[in-house]
């Protein structure tokens, strides 16, 4: 028997001990149950309200059934968003989340340097939607940018990636990718949660240094590589701020770059068409959520809680 | 048996044994689990040198290809608004410190009012996530409780919905508190809870302390309190402080709410200041953008340079068993 | 225990739906979304119903960057000093950020007292009666041309007055053609056909890196002036489109006759010299002799040239039935119609615009002041580039026909269309006819509802 089917034992145990805590879960709950019922159902009501609605922010919106859903499938330029979005997300987020486990395990410990390491690796992330990523961006993938003066070096001619309609989304995927670093201190973070004693006691077993990285480290931060699996894909599949800044706001060129939540921006607040927008955003949440249904359910294959 | 040792063992079906139970003092070895091999100390100390060496050499070099963009910006913010584009490169041909001058002082207020106001937002945000999403946290990975998974649902559909279609009814219900122009619709909601990002966070977190702990808590006759404050609290250190550290950046760089809620340029933060510096429709200040972005990223790496050791007092350096 | 369950979808709705918190926060939410309209009349007979209560408080909301925003804060002082019970309070931030505050702060009742509007979305706010008819306030607009005038002008009413005017021009790098050893056109005859032979020319002669021109196709600005020489337009009066599939064909053709030539650069290149703006596109990074800009741009594009451009015509001006080109409004100063204070936001708005004094500070920062006087008066304040926007914009007065009408509802979508079907066209995924075929049917949806 191992230790971790005697772990698994002490959550029955807990399980069994803890049945209804009721009154203390209200009060830990309160505060957000007070800000579930203030400040979050009720714009969220209303824009559920509003997307069977014609609504242009400008005057009273105007009831129409389910028009607004119904209209969405006929938009060539929703489907293309609903692609363009897709494609992002299935790859950057893997790409991302690898190179964020990588360098964190990487930078874990027992090194010169590492405080310095993180947080250069971190700097990107930190520029967040600042609009010189897009004046960045061009400098590296532009026509006489970075990438081009290196490939100039072993004689290729490259082109302009980030304005050419099939590489755009590309150099779009590798800035997700670019700001690993804060996935990658949620992995830090979770590495040293680990309890240090499974460590030791598997050395003194006479483990290898790769045995107690399958054994100990995978499993124990299955929990954290499930939240940051979870959160990449809600945060991805509502991607916005960047590509709104490399695009200049209209998901270009040609459409290469329309993401779906920038899509509904440009619909909301560009054609004031705010009642398609909310359809579109609950839409997106049937998407987001079932994804993520389907992330828990699997979860119970691979996610391993020490409780 | 359960779900989860089931999958531990699927995923690791040689897993190596930490002591099952320390009280107990027995280890034995694993099933399939072999000797360790002779250890050989000088071929491995000059294998390890070099391997050090070449880490080091990778990691700095992946470092400086992640950092080029920044550096072009580093290098933009010195030279001449006009020279910017007309010379890209990256080293300036003379230093020029009037982007910093210039953009410091070329809004209503000088730059570091908005730092300030910036630094407030941040800094009633930080409190509010850290203490009601552990609160809130606590509950979803400790607590029994009718309507948990539905709840915890809940939550999680909260985030799910893109920000842009609940803004508008969000203007419309803190106008109706005349909380608009003030910094109360970026703080409240942090003190309660919307932030449901770090709730989820926090919930792995306290699910990967072992329960023993609590559990031995009770039996000290200790209550739900304070085995949130006394046992989870310290011994999530890295949770919280990745909370405050992805607080803080996101609110530092937050440009949407902060635009439609705050209206008056006394109040402007760091983000809706540096988009001043831009016009799609005329000319704009790239120099002044760049140098006053240099400057909105120092308060930031620093609070990372310095929240980042507390990543690092996880459980596993607490010395708690 | 565990949260991992799959949630019910149906009780989680019906609970999320059934907490009595969550309907009240709803229903207050609703009752506002509509807020914009409350107060309003019919549309324009909103006129004051009681005498101002002042000292009063009044919102002026205006986009741009960092120097736009100094100026106009003297302006606000200069205007306190002179009518001390009124405080202006500034509303400003960047072109994007604006119009999302904007609709945001009207879909809540909020909206400012003094909006600074653009033709693209001035005739959505207006139809909607977010705007007072200026003609029942007390502004006076005697100084300012009727053509220009009638560009604030939407079914008769005067919703929004314009602050200064620009034309969309082509400005070239005398240095350049120089460079290259071509001539600079004489604007005042030369043909499309020219256009595209000059920057033809032009980058055969200057080398690798240099070339014609800039791709003028991302701007609507640029077909109207084509369709306006041929007899058309691309909105007519009614709000109805007005330019015909074949000009809009040639219109993009022109374009890929350029890239055929060499004259201006491939695709993408085309593409990320647009989206870098006036001062990273050919023009302004020494890189192209010619570019199609607002008349405005020429100060951003001179600076970062460091090279003293020219303004020239457009080409066809004689080539065709008419000329084309025309003043545009810079921008528009609007009064919300249900301002609290129409009489204190008139009095600011005439301050702006008839008020020497305030003309001095803003300079042709909202474009060439529109009011005639005081255009005369800053004529000697002005730089040196300024100057040569002024004495461009005086010299095609007399060749102007007329201004085109404000575009109507929903051609803020326009920008958007503009850019796509033209870097189709680029990169030829679709032939001049087809983008022709595709861009009226795309505008004619967008302006439909």
């Amino acid at each position: 028997m191992s230790v971790i089917q005697e772990l698994s034992r002490g959550k029955q145990a807990g399980a069994v001990r803890k049945k209804g805590d009721g009154r203390w879960a209200l009060l830990f709950l309160a505060p957000w149950f007070v800000g579930l019922a203030l400040i979050t159902a009720g714009p969220m009501g209303a824009s559920l309200y509003l997307s069977f609605t014609d609504y242009d922010l400008l005057s009273a919106p105007e009831w129409v059934g389910l028009e607004n859903y119904t209209r969405m499938f006929d938009d060539p330029r929703f489907l293309q968003s609903l692609g363009v979005t897709f494609t992002y997300v299935f790859v950057s987020v893997p790409l991302q989340l690898a190179a964020a486990l990588g360098l964190a395990l990487l930078l874990d410990k027992g090194m010169r340097g590492l405080a310095l390491y993180r947080s250069v690796y971190y700097l990107p992330s930190l520029l967040g939607g600042s609009v010189a990523i897009a004046i960045l961006w061009r400098q590296i993938f532009g026509a006489d940018g970075l990438v081009n003066q290196v490939l100039a070096l072993f004689g290729i001619q490259g082109q302009g990636w980030v304005s050419h309609p099939d590489y755009a989304l590309g150099t779009l995927m590798a800035l997700n990718v670019w700001t690993f670093g804060a996935p990658m201190v949620i992995f830090l973070a979770g590495l040293r949660q680990i309890p240090q004693m499974y460590y030791e006691a598997a050395a003194i077993d006479g483990a290898s240094r790769w045995r107690q990285f399958r054994s100990i480290t995978v499993p124990l931060l299955t929990p954290i590589i499930f939240f940051n699996l979870v959160l990449q894909l809600i945060e991805a599949f509502q991607s916005f701020t960047r590509a709104f800044v490399v695009s200049g706001g209209n998901g270009g060129p040609s459409d290469s770059t329309l993401l779906y939540t920038l899509y509904l921006y440009l619909k909301g607040f560009g054609s004031l068409d705010m009642g398609y927008a909310s359809a579109m955003a609950w839409f997106l949440l049937l998407i987001i959520g079932g994804m993520t249904v389907v992330n828990f359910l699997a979860s119970k294959y691979w996610v391993f809680y020490d409780d | 048996m359960t779900d989860a040792s089931t999958t531990a063992q699927t995923t690791t079906p040689t897993a190596v044994r930490p002591p099952s139970d320390t009280a107990s003092g027995t280890r034995r070895a694993g099933p399939g689990d072999r000797r360790p091999t002779a250890v050989r100390p000088h071929g491995r100390r000059v294998r390890a040198r070099v391997g050090s060496v070449l880490k080091h050499a990778g990691l700095i070099a992946f470092g400086f290809v992640m950092l080029y963009p920044l550096l072009w910006m580093l290098a933009s913010s010195f030279k001449p608004n006009a020279l910017i584009f007309r010379e890209p490169g990256l080293i300036p041909t003379d230093i020029d410190l009037s982007n910093y001058t210039d953009g410091w002082n070329a809004l209503l207020h000088p730059f570091s009012h908005y730092l300030i106001n910036s630094a407030l937002v941040v800094l009633g945000s930080l409190l509010g996530n850290l203490l009601s999403c552990s609160l809130a946290a606590y509950a979803f990975a400790r607590l029994e409780f009718r309507g948990k998974r539905l709840w915890f649902a809940v939550m999680l559909m909260s985030i799910m919905l893109p920000i842009h279609v609940v803004i508008v009814p969000q203007y419309v219900l803190f106008s109706q508190l005349e909380w608009i122009n003030t910094f109360l619709p970026l703080i409240v909601p942090k003190l309660l809870a919307t932030d449901a990002f770090f709730i989820f966070l926090m919930v792995q977190f306290f699910r990967g302390i072992p329960r023993e702990l609590d559990e031995a808590a009770t039996l000290d006759g200790c209550n739900h309190l304070r085995i949130y404050l006394q046992i989870m609290l310290p011994l999530s250190m890295p949770a919280l402080a990745t909370t405050a550290i992805f607080t803080f950046i996101w609110t530092w760089n937050d440009f949407f709410s902060q635009l439609i809620f705050l209206t008056r340029p006394e109040m402007y933060t760091v983000p809706i200041a540096l988009r001043t510096f831009v016009d799609s429709t005329g000319e704009s200040s790239w120099g002044s953008l760049f140098a006053m972005s240099i400057v909105s990223l120092i308060p930031v790496f620093i609070a990372f340079l310095f929240g980042q050791k507390y990543l690092v007092k996880g459980i596993a350096t607490t010395g708690i068993k | 225990m565990s949260t991992t369950g799959n949630p019910r979808p149906t009780r989680r709705g019906k609970r999320l739906a059934g907490s009595a918190a969550g309907i009240a926060a709803v229903a207050l939410t609703l009752a506002a979304c509509g807020g914009g309209d409350s107060g309003i009349g019919g549309g324009g007979d909103d006129a004051p119903a009681a005498a101002e209560e002042c000292p009063c408080e009044i919102r002026f909301s205006w986009w741009g960057s960092d120097s736009r925003h100094e100026s106009t804060q003297q302006i606000i002082e200069a205007f306190e000093a002179e009518n001390p019970d009124i405080t202006v309070v500034p509303d400003f931030t960047d072109w994007d950020g604006y119009w999302d505050k904007l609709a945001t702060s009207v879909a809540a009742g909020d909206t400012p007292d003094v909006i600074t509007q653009e033709e693209r979305y001035i005739s959505d706010y207006s139809t909607k009666n977010v705007l007072a008819d200026l003609g029942t306030l007390d502004i006076d607009t005697s100084k300012v041309d009727d053509g220009v005038l009638a560009g604030g002008q939407i079914e008769g009413t005067q919703y929004g007055i314009p602050t200064g005017i620009n034309a969309y021009a082509l400005v070239a790098d005398p240095e350049l053609f120089a460079d290259a050893g071509v001539d600079v056109p004489d604007d005042t005859t030369w043909t499309w056909e020219d256009y595209v032979t000059t920057a033809n020319a032009v980058a055969k002669g200057a080398g690798d890196g240099v070339w014609g021109t800039q791709d003028y196709g991302f701007n609507e600005a640029g077909l109207n002036v084509m369709a306006r020489q041929r007899g058309e337009t691309l909105f007519t009066a009614d709000g109805e489109l007005g330019v015909s599939e074949e000009t809009v064909a040639d219109f993009f053709q022109v374009s890929l006759d350029l890239v055929e030539g060499g004259g201006q650069p491939d695709a993408a290149r085309t593409v990320e010299y647009q989206a870098a703006g006036p001062e990273g596109g050919l023009l302004g990074t020494n890189k192209g002799a010619m570019g199609v800009w607002w008349t405005n741009q020429l100060g951003a594009l001179s600076d970062s040239s460091g090279h003293e451009l020219e303004l020239l015509r457009l080409p066809g001006e004689s080539e065709g039935e008419r000329t084309g080109m025309y003043y545009k409004p810079a921008m528009f100063y609007s009064v919300s119609a249900d301002t609290e204070y129409p009489e204190s936001s008139a009095k600011f708005v005439d301050f702006l615009l008839n008020s020497e004094e305030a003309a001095k500070i803003m300079l042709t920062d909202r474009g060439l002041p529109a009011n005639t006087d005081v255009r005369e008066a800053i004529l000697g304040d002005l730089s040196p580039t300024d100057q040569k926007v002024a004495d461009f914009m005086a010299d095609i007065e007399d060749e102007i026909v007329d201004n085109p009408a404000v575009p109507p509802h929903g051609s803020a979508e326009l920008a958007d269309i503009m850019e796509r079907i033209n870097t189709e066209v680029l990169f030829e995924r679709i032939t001049p006819e087809e983008a022709a075929t595709q861009l009226i049917d795309e505008i004619n949806a967008a302006i439909a509802n």
